[in-house]
C-alpha cells in the first residue's frame, strides 16, 4: 500500500466511523468503498470537503443478477477511488449525486437509460443515449436483453416550436454543416444570444460495450480501437492495460516505450487536426490547410511504424504487435524536427492574427470553479487552470520516466484551449524524441493466456481529448463480462452547455470545436 | 507598435507567398501512384500449400471476415475483404505463416462480391525448370 492509499483510507475511516461502509484498499484504483443504503453520498461529501479537485470520472452500471451494481469512479488530486452501491432490480432507486457534483448529470442519465436505474432527485428525464422510439422498460445493457429481440416503436416527431417571437429554437444537428458527426443540440436564442442548450446524444450509438461482451479479449482490442477513429491507439492501449491489470502481467520495458511513441504520434495528429478544424469553423481556411498539410507527414509516420495511416492496431495484450526498426528512427526524427520548425509560425499566427483573436478570445470562457464543478478533463480543464493530466498524476506506460511539461493556461476561453494543444505538440515531439533515444532493448511482447481469470480492474489514460476511463470485469472465460468506457468528450460536454449560454449564436461552432468533440467516442 | 503588428501578421503572408514557388503539397493521385511504407497492411495473400486447416485465423478475426470453406475435402479460409479491417490478426495467429502481407490497397470497386478471396485449390505440382 502506498503512502497515498494509507492517507485516503485513514481519512475515510476516521470521518465515516459508525456509517455502513467497508473500505478495501488497493482495489479498483486506490481503494474501493462499499457504500449501501444511501451512504455513497456521505463518502462523496467527505471526499469533496477534503479536496477541491474531487470529481466524477464515470458511473458504471453492472447487472449482478438479482441486483444492479452502481460504481461511482471518483478522482481526487492524488487518488482514484471507486464507490460501490447496489440496488435491487425490482426497485432500482438510488439518491442522486448531482447536487454534490453537477458534472455527474450526464453520467446518471446514461446509466438510467441503459440499466433502468432511477436516480432520485435528478431533474432531467427521458432518453439520453437511446432513440426516442426505444420500447419502454427495455434496458439494453442488462444481461437478459438480446439485441436481436428489441422491437422499436414507430418514430414520432417531438420538436415543438416556441411561442415568443424573439425567442427562437434552433436545432443544430444531427445533420449540420458545422458538425462533422451526427449529434443534436437544440439551441434557444433570444435575438442573437443563446439562452439554453439541450443536448441529445446517441445518433452514432453502436452498442460497442454490449458487443464486446460477445467477443474474445483478443477481438475486443480491435473492437474498442474502433470507438474513435482519431484517438484509436489510446482506446486499444487503455483496454489492454486494464486486461493486463486483471492478468497481473508486466509488459516488457521496450513495449512500454513503443506504446508511448505510438500514443504520442496519435496525440500529435489529433491536435494538428483539431487546431486546423478550429480555423475552418471560424472561416480561416488558409491556416486550416496549412495545419493539415503539416499533419500529413505525421500520418506517414504512423503508417511507417504500424502499417496503417489511421488504425495503427499496434497494441495487444502483453505488449505491442510489431517492433520498431532501427532504420526507421532517423526518418521519424527528421519528420519531427521539420514539424518543430513550423510551430513558431503557428504560435505567432494564433497570437497576432486579428481574425483569430476576435473569434476565439473571450469566447466560451470557462472559469476554474466551473471547470472543477463540471468535472471537465484534458485540455479543456488545463485551459481553465486545473492542472490535471493522467500522464503526470498516475503515470502509465513509460510516462513516469520521461521528462515533459504539463501545459496550463488560465484564460479558459477557446483561444486558451487551442493554445494548450499547440504547446502540447511541442511536448509530444520531446516525448517521442526522448523515447527514441532511450529505447530499451529486449522483447516487445510477452505471451499471455487467452482466458482471463475472474476479476475486475479500472484504468485511466490521457487521450488527446482528456482522461479516458476503462472498466473491465472478467468472469474467468475468454470473453469479458462487462466493459465500460467513458470517453473524454462525454465529460467535456457540460462545459459547452455552460459556456454557450450568454454567448453569441455565431460563436457556437468555434466554442464547440474548442472541446475537440468526438461523438463516435461519446456514443460508443 | 504598428511596425511590430505588421511584422507579426506578415508570418502568414510570408508563408502564403513562399508557397507559390514550392511544389504542391498534394499528389495527383490516380496519375502519380501513391507510395506506401514498408510493412503496410494491404490485401493479404493466402498460400494454400502452407495451410494446415487449423481455423485459428477464422476464430480470431475481429470482423468475422474469414469463413472456413471446404476445398477438396479440407477446411480452408475464405476472406471477405469487404468486411476485413486489415488488422492482420489472421497473419499473426497463423502458425504456418500461410497469410502474407502485400502493399496493395486499391480495393475500391462497384460490386462488393468481387472482394471475396476464395482459396484456390492446391495447384498440381509445378515442374521445376531443368
Amino acid at each position: 500500500m502506498t503512502q497515498n492509499e494509507v492517507n485516503i483510507v485513514n481519512l475515510l475511516e476516521t470521518k465515516l466511523q459508525g456509517k455502513n461502509v467497508q473500505i478495501q484498499p488497493a482495489q479498483l484504483g486506490n481503494a474501493t468503498i462499499q457504500a449501501n443504503g444511501g451512504t455513497h453520498r456521505d463518502v462523496l461529501k467527505t471526499l469533496l470537503d477534503a479536496d477541491e479537485k474531487t470529481a466524477i470520472s464515470a458511473i458504471t452500471g453492472l447487472d449482478l443478477g438479482q441486483n444492479l451494481g452502481i460504481l461511482y469512479h471518483i478522482r481526487t488530486a492524488k487518488a482514484f477511488l471507486t464507490i460501490k452501491a447496489e440496488v435491487p432490480k425490482e426497485n432500482p432507486k438510488i439518491a442522486t449525486i448531482v447536487d454534490l457534483i453537477p458534472g455527474a448529470t450526464f453520467h446518471e442519465l446514461e446509466v438510467a437509460d441503459l440499466f433502468g436505474v432511477i436516480f432520485e432527485g435528478n431533474s432531467l428525464s427521458g432518453h439520453f443515449v437511446l432513440s426516442e422510439n426505444w420500447p419502454e422498460g427495455v434496458y439494453p445493457l442488462r444481461k437478459d436483453v438480446k439485441a436481436s429481440e428489441v422491437k422499436l416503436n414507430p418514430a414520432k416527431n417531438v420538436e415543438k416550436s416556441s411561442e415568443n417571437d424573439n425567442v427562437v429554437k434552433i436545432i443544430i444537428g444531427p445533420q449540420h454543416p458545422a458538425l462533422l458527426e451526427p449529434e443534436k443540440f437544440a439551441v434557444t436564442v433570444e435575438d442573437e444570444i443563446v439562452t439554453k442548450v439541450e443536448p441529445r446524444i446517441g445518433y452514432v450509438h453502436r452498442g460497442i460495450e454490449k458487443a464486446s461482451e460477445s467477443r474474445t479479449y483478443l477481438q475486443d482490442v480491435y473492437l474498442v480501437e474502433r470507438i474513435c477513429g482519431i484517438c484509436n491507439a489510446i482506446h486499444a492501449a487503455s483496454f489492454v492495460e486494464t486486461v493486463e491489470k486483471i492478468l497481473k502481467t508486466e509488459v516488457p520495458p521496450r513495449a512500454k516505450y513503443l506504446r508511448t511513441i505510438t500514443l504520442e504520434l496519435n496525440r500529435l495528429h489529433s491536435h494538428l487536426l483539431t487546431l486546423g478544424h478550429a480555423c475552418l469553423e471560424i472561416g480561416f481556411d488558409t491556416l486550416f490547410q496549412y495545419f493539415w498539410r503539416d499533419r500529413e507527414p505525421i500520418m506517414d509516420l504512423i503508417e511507417l511504424t504500424s502499417g496503417n495511416r489511421v488504425y495503427s492496431s499496434a497494441m495487444t495484450v502483453g505488449g505491442v504487435r510489431r517492433d520498431l526498426k532501427e532504420t526507421d528512427i532517423p526518418k521519424i526524427k527528421t519528420t519531427l524536427a521539420n514539424l518543430r520548425t513550423k510551430i513558431p509560425f503557428y504560435k505567432h499566427t494564433y497570437e497576432s492574427n486579428s481574425s483569430i483573436k476576435l473569434r476565439m478570445q473571450n469566447v466560451g470562457t470557462l472559469s476554474r470553479e466551473d471547470a472543477l464543478k463540471l468535472c471537465v478533463v484534458g485540455p479543456v480543464a488545463r485551459a481553465s487552470g486545473v492542472d490535471i493530466d493522467v500522464r503526470k498524476d498516475e503515470p502509465y506506460e513509460a510516462y513516469g520516466e520521461i521528462p515533459f511539461k504539463e501545459i496550463t493556461y488560465t484564460e479558459g476561453d477557446t483561444w486558451a484551449r487551442m493554445n494548450v494543444r499547440m504547446d502540447e505538440i511541442e511536448e509530444s515531439i520531446k516525448i517521442i524524441e526522448y523515447s527514441l533515444d532511450h529505447l530499451p532493448t529486449g522483447p516487445f511482447r510477452v505471451k499471455v493466456s487467452r482466458v482471463v481469470p475472474a476479476g475486475e480492474a479500472v484504468n485511466r489514460v490521457e487521450a488527446p481529448r482528456g482522461e479516458l476511463f476503462y472498466y473491465v470485469k472478467s468472469n474467468g472465460t475468454a470473453m469479458p463480462e462487462r466493459v465500460k468506457v467513458r470517453t473524454p468528450t462525454f465529460s467535456n460536454l457540460p462545459a459547452f452547455l455552460k459556456t454557450a449560454i450568454g454567448g453569441n449564436l455565431a460563436d457556437v461552432p468555434s466554442n464547440f470545436v474548442s472541446l475537440d468533440p468526438c461523438f463516435s467516442c461519446t456514443d460508443r | 507598435m504598428a511596425k511590430k503588428k505588421r511584422a507579426l501578421s506578415s508570418y502568414i503572408t510570408k508563408e502564403a507567398f513562399s508557397s507559390i514557388f514550392k511544389k504542391p503539397a498534394t499528389q495527383k493521385y490516380p496519375f502519380v501512384k501513391a507510395s506506401v511504407a514498408e510493412g503496410f497492411r494491404g490485401k493479404q495473400i493466402f498460400d494454400i500449400e502452407k495451410c494446415i486447416s487449423c481455423g485459428l485465423c477464422a476464430r480470431d478475426c475481429p470482423a468475422n471476415a474469414i469463413e472456413m470453406v471446404q476445398v477438396e475435402g479440407k477446411n480452408r479460409p475464405l476472406f471477405h475483404l469487404d468486411r476485413c479491417v486489415f488488422c492482420y490478426q489472421c497473419a499473426d495467429s497463423c502458425p504456418k505463416n500461410a497469410i502474407q502481407p502485400t502493399a496493395f490497397f486499391e480495393l475500391a470497386c462497384i460490386d462488393k462480391k468481387t472482394l471475396v478471396m476464395k482459396p484456390e485449390p492446391v495447384p498440381p505440382a509445378v515442374k521445376q525448370p531443368t
